[in-house]
């Protein structure tokens, strides 16, 4: 049988941890790797007698992330409770949404120009952490009560490169409007994703398997990619794809069955009675749409137009929204896209990707920043005095010509100046004179070397080699 | 001490605050006779070792309150009258404990209950059942038959309950005090266990009205750790205990003095309509159509709500726990014997109810019926002010009389759980005795965020009636 006949039909189920100082029904703090049970109160811990009250940051940001999906917001939305007995669970009921979502049918659009379409999202709580031991299971609840923000695709993704494709642009857009950080490591973000193969041309769906337990993109097209050839294989020898949950083996790359029979769970949700409705008013929804701002894709079109930068560039600058803001706000005070963009990626993103925050570790305003790439492109800075006076700036809100006085840096381009140095050189050093005018050109390079050592690397090195090779021809002759 | 049992929270206070009798012995003596007495009336679940007092004032100011064991108690028991809370003690507060404090009131204990609230009788309960101080041979009423029983033997001039569907009214009918179920969102349910979240309202328990009402001042007003609780501006409660009840308009719902009601139950409700009329008042014949569907929808959407409120007793993090090789026993043996049978039933009966299959057969339909309730009472308010209702269709019954059958013990709360599927307000009072000597109560019910009309009128009732200032005879002063 031709395995060409297949077509594969993904659908992935998101949760992303929303970015707020506290829990979605508590006060407690949601900061990550913090001693076990600490970021727990009675509330969050499920003690008798408590009730949830909603944290408002955490709606604001859902709306806003509905809105950058271009959902449909729910004029009033409520919360519902999902019953089921698990340790993780303190109330052994998790606060969730159910029949209404807070948003739906919404897109994701791919640089492929395909859009997968976003059935709903939907606020829920998390639930604690367990950790296995021999003799029993440990309990942390410090994540218990962290809002989520659940994003469910339509069945529209083809491959599981698209998968791949749709989570990298899923993130990027969440990382923009600032509503998640996304971090698979720190479970900010986790995915679930449905399989299943049809014959091509068919309308009806084939019997889905749901895959689990993946802990990185790559996991999650690895992971769709095995299963896909698993069930290719399975469908062209005759037999039939079992409805199951499989869990990803990422040591022994291959997915393995958890339970077939799926456990007939009936969640009986019903509204929750502690929770009053909640309006979702006009003004909250514009207040967010307003600040989703230009998304990923839209940006990366834009620069590509303006700037002409090739693709290496554009996806680093648009891949982190502060480093494409930083890089236009610099532009306004030295207007070459090009020459800023290459000291972006290379130089300055070396300084800040040994910074432990990264971006937000940066004082360096894009005036200073500009004034560096202009000064490097007009010679007043040759490139290893540029790199280090933005050492020094990006770290500092000091302006960058009085680093350049302070570090005693600036080039010296004067034409005087250095052949007064030539000249000293030349004096000094008679065998290399001798080798250059024996032909041997090349020793002009030593020369050069000896005044930058002297200037401590502020000659401006072209210039110094011109002046030497002028007064050398006059000694040929 | 021998002045206390016949006196008013308010005027103990006052005797406070005037130096005329001192707090800390006021606080010890109530302690000590609810001790003495409770080898009687087992009403009491802890009678704390020194009373807990606030530091901050009010018009009851050192007065002695005892808190149903479903009130949360920062640092003390909370057993909510269950096996499975065994060992628990209340890491916080709740929000009504903190008011009784600001307010400067001294906790002396936690009272008996049906287990975790699910009973008429306070026999379902670990700790024993609760005697009625009228007739020890008979319950007091419940779930918060322990704070009624309490408060009729004057060994608390007042205590808290809650009411999901009768829980205060019905032990204050049966135990002959006052005791009043606020408009759901009147009082913050913030550490209090919940039973029917949707229909759970904390109360007071007092033997008059004036007590009530400073009472509610008190315990009323918004929070912001309860989502359900209304920002509704909170009246002064006491500014209108001498407004009368001339002009005001009394509904009488004719379901409620239907066939089956106890002739001198009828015989004592008639008189209070008389009372009403000779002050003013004007007695008009209402009708509360759904009234028959009540009880059904309760036990429906309150056994729902409890189901899924009571999964949070599962043995891992505090309370009872049976320790077996699986996680799935250690939940089966650990709820399993630590929930009573009746507590058992509960859960049955809400997890069955909200189950695939049945939840728009039965939840769904029960909050239909509950919003035809709700616009019974909003169309009977069109034409009264309050309405006027027995409390119960009959006295206090003997202890095992209805144990053996759950259906006839859920009627108990046929007239009473309307008022929490509507959210409305509802006390009930003493209004007169059987010839048996078992008190009879009167129940008034009155407009969303209106206990100020329950007040007026009830306390109008009590300055021309002394039925409230009976005490059981052998809780009276001679007993101190």
């Amino acid at each position: 049988m031709d395995q060409n006949q297949f077509e594969t039909v993904i659908g992935l189920e998101v949760h992303v941890q929303l970015r707020t100082e506290s829990k979605i029904f508590c006060a407690c703090s949601t900061e990550f790797a913090q001693p076990p049970n600490t970021n727990v109160c009675p509330v969050c811990a499920g003690y008798p007698g408590v009730l949830p009250v909603l944290n408002r940051a955490v709606l604001a940001l859902a709306v806003r992330v509905a809105s950058a999906f271009g959902c449909t917001v729910q004029e009033s939305i409520y919360f519902e409770r999902k019953n089921y007995f698990y340790p993780d669970l303190p109330k052994n009921y998790q606060i969730s949404q159910y029949k209404v979502p807070l948003g739906k049918n919404g897109g994701v659009e791919l640089e492929t120009g395909r859009t997968i379409c976003v059935e709903r999202v939907h606020l829920e709580e998390d639930a604690g952490k367990l950790t296995h031991k021999e003799g029993g299971s440990l309990v942390d609840l410090n994540r218990a009560g962290t809002p989520l923000l659940e994003i469910v695709s339509m069945p529209d993704i083809r491959s599981p490169r698209e998968a791949f494709e749709y989570l990298r642009t899923l993130k990027m857009i969440l990382q923009y409007i600032e509503a998640s950080d996304c971090d698979m490591e720190k479970g900010s973000l986790r995915c679930d994703a449905n399989i299943s193969l049809r014959r091509r041309g068919e309308e009806r769906l084939g019997t889905k398997v749901e895959l689990k337990n993946m802990n990185s993109f790559r996991g999650v097209r690895d992971a769709l990619t095995h299963e896909q050839e698993r069930q290719k294989e399975v469908l062209c020898a005759g037999r039939t794809v079992v409805q199951e949950t499989r869990l990803w083996n990422v040591d022994r790359q291959r997915t393995e069955s958890m339970r077939t029979k799926e456990e007939a769970h009936d969640y009986r949700y019903f509204p929750d009675p502690d929770l009053p409705d909640f309006s979702v008013p006009d003004e909250l929804i514009a207040r967010e749409a307003a600040r989703v701002g230009e998304l990923p894709l839209a940006r990366k079109k834009r620069f590509a137009e303006r700037y002409s930068l090739d693709e290496g560039q554009l996806e680093v600058l648009v891949g982190q929204k502060a480093l494409g803001d930083f890089f236009e706000a610099a532009l306004k005070y030295y207007s070459q896209p090009r020459e800023i963009a290459k000291w972006i990626i290379g130089p300055f993103l070396e300084q800040v990707n040994a910074l432990p925050q990264g971006m937000r570790g940066v004082s360096i305003s894009s005036q200073n920043f500009a004034k560096i790439v202009q000064y490097f492109s007009e010679g007043k800075l040759n490139n290893l005095a540029a790199k280090k006076v933005l050492a020094t700036a990006v770290l500092s809100t000091q302006d960058v010509d009085e680093i350049i006085r302070e570090q005693g840096l600036e080039q010296i381009s004067g034409e005087d100046e250095l052949a007064g140095y030539v000249r000293d050189i030349i004096s000094e050093q008679q065998e290399a004179v001798s080798q250059y005018l024996s032909g041997k050109t090349q020793a002009v390079m030593f020369l050069v070397g000896q005044v930058m050592k002297k200037t401590r690397g502020n000659a401006n090195p072209k210039k110094v080699k011109a002046l030497f090779e002028k007064e050398l021809e006059k000694k040929r002759s | 001490m021998k002045e206390f049992t016949e006196m008013s929270g308010v005027k103990l206070a006052r005797l406070i605050a005037e130096h005329e009798l001192d707090e800390v012995q006021v606080g010890t003596a109530s302690a000590a006779r609810s001790r003495a007495m409770d080898a009687d009336l087992n009403c009491f679940i802890s009678v704390y070792p020194q009373p807990i007092k606030g530091e901050g004032d009010s018009a009851l100011r050192g007065v002695p309150v005892a808190l149903k064991d479903n009130i949360s108690v920062r640092g003390k028991p909370l057993t909510c009258a269950s096996k499975i809370l065994s060992g628990y003690t209340a890491p916080y507060d709740a929000t009504v404990t903190v008011r009784l404090k600001q307010a400067g009131l001294q906790i002396i204990g936690s009272t008996n209950m049906d287990e975790f609230a699910f009973g008429s009788s306070t026999e379902n309960s670990c700790y024993g059942p609760t005697a009625n101080p009228w007739d020890t041979g008979r319950v007091p009423g419940g779930s918060s038959g322990g704070s009624a029983a309490a408060v009729a033997a004057r060994l608390v001039p007042c205590a808290l309950g809650s009411d999901t569907g009768g829980s205060i009214r019905q032990p204050a009918a049966l135990c002959g005090v006052v005791g009043m179920k606020p408009t759901y969102g009147r009082v913050s349910r913030y550490g209090l266990v919940a039973f029917g979240s949707s229909l759970d309202q904390i109360g007071p328990f007092t033997t008059n009205f004036e007590d009530c009402a400073h009472l509610l001042n008190v315990l009323c007003g918004a929070d912001p750790r309860d989502s359900t609780c209304a920002s509704v501006a909170v009246p002064d409660f006491t500014a209108v205990l001498n407004s009368g009840v001339k002009g005001l308009t009394i509904g009488i719902p004719r379901e409620y003095y239907a066939d089956g009601l106890d002739s001198q139950v009828r015989a004592a409700l008639e008189e209070v309509q008389e009372v009403f009329a000779a002050q003013g008042a004007r007695c008009v014949p209402v009708s509360l159509p759904h009234t028959r569907y009540a009880v059904a929808a309760y036990y429906i959407i309150a056994s729902s709500e409890a189901s899924s409120n009571l999964q949070r007793f599962d043995g891992i993090r505090y309370g009872r726990r049976v320790p077996r090789d699986s996680l799935g026993e250690v939940y089966g043996y650990s709820r399993g014997s630590g929930f009573g049978a009746e507590s058992k039933r509960r859960i049955f009966l809400g997890t069955y109810c909200l189950s695939s299959g049945y939840y728009d057969a039965y939840y769904i339909r029960a909050l239909k019926v509950r919003t035809l309730i709700r616009r019974d009472f909003e169309q009977a308010f069109t034409q009264a002010d309050v309405l006027l209702t027995p409390t119960t269709p009959a006295p206090a019954f003997l202890r095992g009389e209805k144990t053996g059958d759950p259906l006839q013990m859920y009627l108990s709360d046929v007239f009473t759980s309307s008022a929490n599927l509507a959210g409305v307000p509802a006390v009930s009072f003493p209004c007169g005795y059987t010839r048996e000597g078992l008190p009879v109560g009167a129940q008034l019910i009155g407009r969303a965020f209106d206990e100020e009309t329950l007040i007026r009128a009830g306390n109008a009732y009590q300055q021309h009636t002394a039925f409230h200032a009976r005490i059981p005879e052998k809780y009276g002063p001679e007993s101190v």
